[in-house]
């Protein structure tokens, strides 16, 4: 028989366990009503295009901004004279047209358009242009893209819609910086609001298509439309949001749940399925400035031995990492060219590719015939690409000839910091830049240059060819010179090049307009949602 | 209590302080002058020295560390970001709260669960619902949690779409979307301790329930309930402990699940200083993580006091 405390017993636990399930059900009943609550994106009649890209930006200023996913931001508030499209080809864009060029190539006279104002209501007039460009030349403003215009000794306004450079020697590609390096702003507005205004908030002193209007530090950056915009209709949206989203899982998930409606850099691993997912388009498309290398250092061992950097060069199997570890979306050079690229030399290309047996013959003829090993950095955070994976796979590679790279991880600032000084034996990494055959070439093996000491690399030969490419008027004259310089180049191997990446994005199917930048930005001034 | 109290605030402090000049120095021990990092590798030395003079760099360690304690202490000034420029302070503001609000929710949840569940397994010793809570356990355990955070935004928000993939959604734009936002984030930051804390409930009423005075009270024909009510007095005490430091340590954790869930919380903000290089921001924010740790540890030891009554009126 039960007693009464048997039976207050089986009552209290019968009590604990319908509390128990009490609470449960309420949970329970908590998750199912969830999907009932109000949506965590709020729409109203405001038309928002939302685009995610993968790292923080660090300034937003045109004349320092480094990082090429979030130079969307700075893309969009600032414009420049000439712009370079989604192909490569330059466009006009503040000016009416190209530049007329004088005969000897060192004066560059630009009309300008009537109609454009600032963001704030200023009138655009040939006296920012000269403004701006003498703030970016002046050293003590320290702009980081200084070098790439300092050929440009004087700039003249001759109304207040031409503009006039003469340029101490001819010296073509600048007009391709002027997208990604610079941007136009008015004149005094620099000592109006100083240079941290330009780096964190520069709200209403561009003429792009939107207007700074919150940065919220890894979280995301919003500019609103620009009521003064001088192309007539555009943009298509009002608000812009750019969310920084590092993982690139969870960038793909904003994607598929429609939080964001285009992102940047998917995981190469996932693009072809994802472009077939239901709402989802994307498009990959080949970069012409997108280099992916392996920076030795030539006055450090192992890599101050050419045999040595020959035999690395030649045991390389590019193909088989653009397609096995990039899925496609590199394309393999063993030359700083790309291959889709008219300045491409096959002849150059075949002195540097894979070949294990001239991989052999060079490592039997370097200081190591049985093998060495190097240091080799990569970053710890992708940029642009992940490497990782590459890393991995070249250490397999290479060690068919015992030669054994140490991979180090490295934050990506501190390995570039690294690499501008030298101090580096090698390292594999990313770097972008506008597609312009040059620039790469001159900013690493060019002389006392930017990042001369990311090489190390002297070759008088190769400075006189750089500069003949300057004075050089159109690509008859400038096929020659390349091959030359890419054979020389090839043969030397100052550098071990892997090849050219893609630029590939994925967007949302109501997003019409947009189309993949071979410079990686992504353009937004013309895209809108149906 | 009173003279306790102000012991254990008094000795906070000295740690606190301590802590800061360790956070400081080991700071400045890192290579290269944050002089230099501002203008670059390529800066001549006339211009990282007069930097360095500018910014007070060239004093001794001891005259800086003065500086910077008592901007902070009396100004609340954390100095600015070597990145952005924007006043650290303000950045700190922004986020902690963001950061708290996921803690504590990952602490109400880990509270929730983990109690009843504890005793319920204590009660239910050896049982089936003593056996599955072993599972869960040893699953929050092992789970780690950045794969867990993935796993759930696959399952909860792309597959079934009930929550944001991730991001956080401010009040103002509705206490649903909100609470939404910090669904996923909360779970997979709580399961750890709600593991921890359960099987720390389970052992510590089993053993409550063996001792004497629980035979005698249950000879005595007290109820169960009653039993029970005693018995959990006396085990919750090492819970209370263990669950106070643990919202210092979820705040560690959070460093994880704010970068997965893309949340721009205080932990999220470390780890990009890191990436960065922004010292001031790092030093910044492991100063205010230690406060919060200090502060948790500080609260146990108040709370272990109140709750025991042997330690209660000694020394």
């Amino acid at each position: 028989m039960d007693t009464k405390h048997d039976r207050h017993a089986g009552i209290d636990a019968h009590l604990g366990r319908r509390s128990f399930l009490r609470t449960a059900g309420v949970g329970a009943s908590a998750a199912a009503a969830a999907p009932f609550l109000q949506a965590w994106t709020v729409e109203g009649a405001e038309r928002v295009l939302t685009i995610a890209v993968p790292n923080n930006p660090a300034t937003f200023d045109p004349m320092n901004a480094a990082n090429h996913d979030a130079m969307v931001v700075s893309q969009t508030i600032f414009e420049n004279l000439i712009e370079v499209d989604h192909d490569g080809n330059l466009q006009p864009q503040l000016a009416v047209a190209l530049p007329k060029v004088s005969s000897d190539q060192k004066t560059y006279t630009f009309d300008l358009r009537d109609d454009v104002q600032f963001q704030d209501g200023q009138k655009f007039t040939a006296e920012d242009v000269k403004y701006s460009f003498e703030y970016v030349l002046d050293p003590k403003n320290k702009a980081f893209r200084r070098t790439l215009f300092d050929k440009i000794w004087r700039i003249t306004v001759e109304s207040p819609t031409r503009v006039r450079f003469d340029l101490s020697e001819p010296y073509g590609p600048w007009l391709y910086y002027m997208t990604k390096y610079m941007g136009i702003f008015p004149k005094g507005s620099r000592e109006k609001h100083g240079d941290q205004y330009f780096k964190a908030s520069p709200a209403g002193v561009g003429t792009g298509p939107g207007t700074f209007v919150e940065w919220r530090q890894n979280d995301y950056i919003a500019l609103k439309r620009s009521p003064n915009y001088w192309r007539k209709g555009l943009p298509q949206w009002d608000r812009l949001v750019v969310r920084v989203i590092p993982e690139d899982s969870v960038r793909v998930a904003y994607l598929m749940t429609g939080q964001v409606d285009i992102i940047s850099a998917p995981p190469p691993k996932d693009f072809v399925r994802l472009r077939s997912v239901p709402n989802v388009k994307g498009e990959s498309k080949p970069t012409m400035g997108g280099w992916f290398f392996l920076g030795t250092n030539v006055k450090k061992a192992p890599f101050d031995d050419q045999n040595a950097r020959k035999a690395v060069s030649h045991a390389i199997d590019r193909a088989m990492l653009a397609k096995n570890v990039f899925y496609d979306l590199v394309d393999p050079a063993a030359i700083p060219a790309p291959p889709r690229g008219w300045w491409f030399s096959k002849q150059a290309n075949d002195l540097n590719d894979f070949d294990l047996e001239k991989a052999k013959a060079h490592l039997a003829r370097s200081k190591y015939p049985n093998g060495f090993e190097f240091e080799m950095m990569i970053p710890s955070q992708p940029y642009l690409l992940d490497v990782k994976d590459a890393a991995v796979a070249i250490q397999a590679q290479l060690a068919k000839l015992n030669i054994r790279p140490q991979i180090r991880i490295l934050e990506q600032s501190v390995l570039l910091d690294q690499m501008r000084l030298g101090n580096h034996v090698s390292a594999l990494q990313v770097w972008m830049s506008p597609g312009e055959p040059l620039y790469m070439i001159d900013l690493i093996y060019g002389k006392d240059k930017g990042l001369s000491k990311a090489s190390g690399y002297e070759n008088p030969e190769v400075w006189r060819l750089i500069r003949d490419v300057y004075g050089a008027k159109d690509q008859p004259a400038l096929k020659p010179i390349f091959a030359k310089m890419l054979g020389i180049l090839a043969t030397e191997s100052p550098h071990i090049w892997m090849g050219f990446v893609h630029a590939s994005n994925l967007w949302r199917e109501p997003v019409k307009g947009f189309k993949v930048n071979q410079g990686l930005t992504m353009r937004v001034k013309d895209v809108g949602k149906a | 209590m009173v003279r306790f109290v102000a012991r254990r605030v008094l000795f906070s402090v000295v740690v606190l302080v301590a802590a800061s000049a360790v956070i400081f120095v080991l700071t400045r021990l890192v290579p290269g002058s944050p002089a230099l990092i501002l203008l670059g590798p390529e800066a001549k030395a006339e211009q990282v020295q007069d930097l360095e003079r500018r910014l007070g760099l060239d004093r001794p360690l001891a005259v800086q560390y003065a500086r910077w304690i008592s901007d902070v202490v009396l100004h609340g000034d954390f100095g600015r970001s070597y990145i952005s420029g924007l006043p650290i302070t303000s950045e700190i503001l922004r986020t902690l709260p963001i950061t708290v609000e996921i803690v504590l929710l990952a602490f109400v949840f880990c509270l929730v669960v983990a109690v009843p569940l504890g005793i319920v397994s204590a009660l239910y010793e050896d049982g089936l619902i003593d056996h599955v809570a072993r599972i869960v356990a040893i699953a929050g355990v092992s789970v780690p949690g950045f794969w867990l955070g993935l796993m759930l935004i696959v399952c909860g928000a792309v597959h079934l779409g009930w929550f944001p993939p991730g991001g956080y959604t401010p009040l103002s734009m509705g206490l649903g979307a909100h609470l939404q936002s910090l669904v996923l984030p909360a779970f997979s930051l709580g399961i750890y301790y709600t593991a921890i804390i359960s099987r720390m409930t389970r052992s510590s009423l089993v053993e409550v329930l063996r001792q004497d005075y629980i035979r005698t009270a249950r000879a005595l024909g007290l109820s169960r309930t009653r039993i029970v009510a005693y018995a959990l007095k006396n085990a919750l005490i090492p819970v209370v402990s263990v669950a106070a430091m643990s919202v210092g340590y979820m705040f560690g954790w959070a460093i994880i699940i704010e970068q997965v869930f893309n949340i721009a919380g205080l932990s999220r903000s470390l780890l990009s200083a890191l990436f960065q290089r922004d010292y001031y921001m790092v030093q910044a924010v492991v100063l205010v993580i230690t406060i919060v740790f200090v502060g948790a540890n500080l609260a146990a030891e108040i709370l272990y006091r109140a709750l025991n009554p042997r330690v209660r009126g000694t020394a």
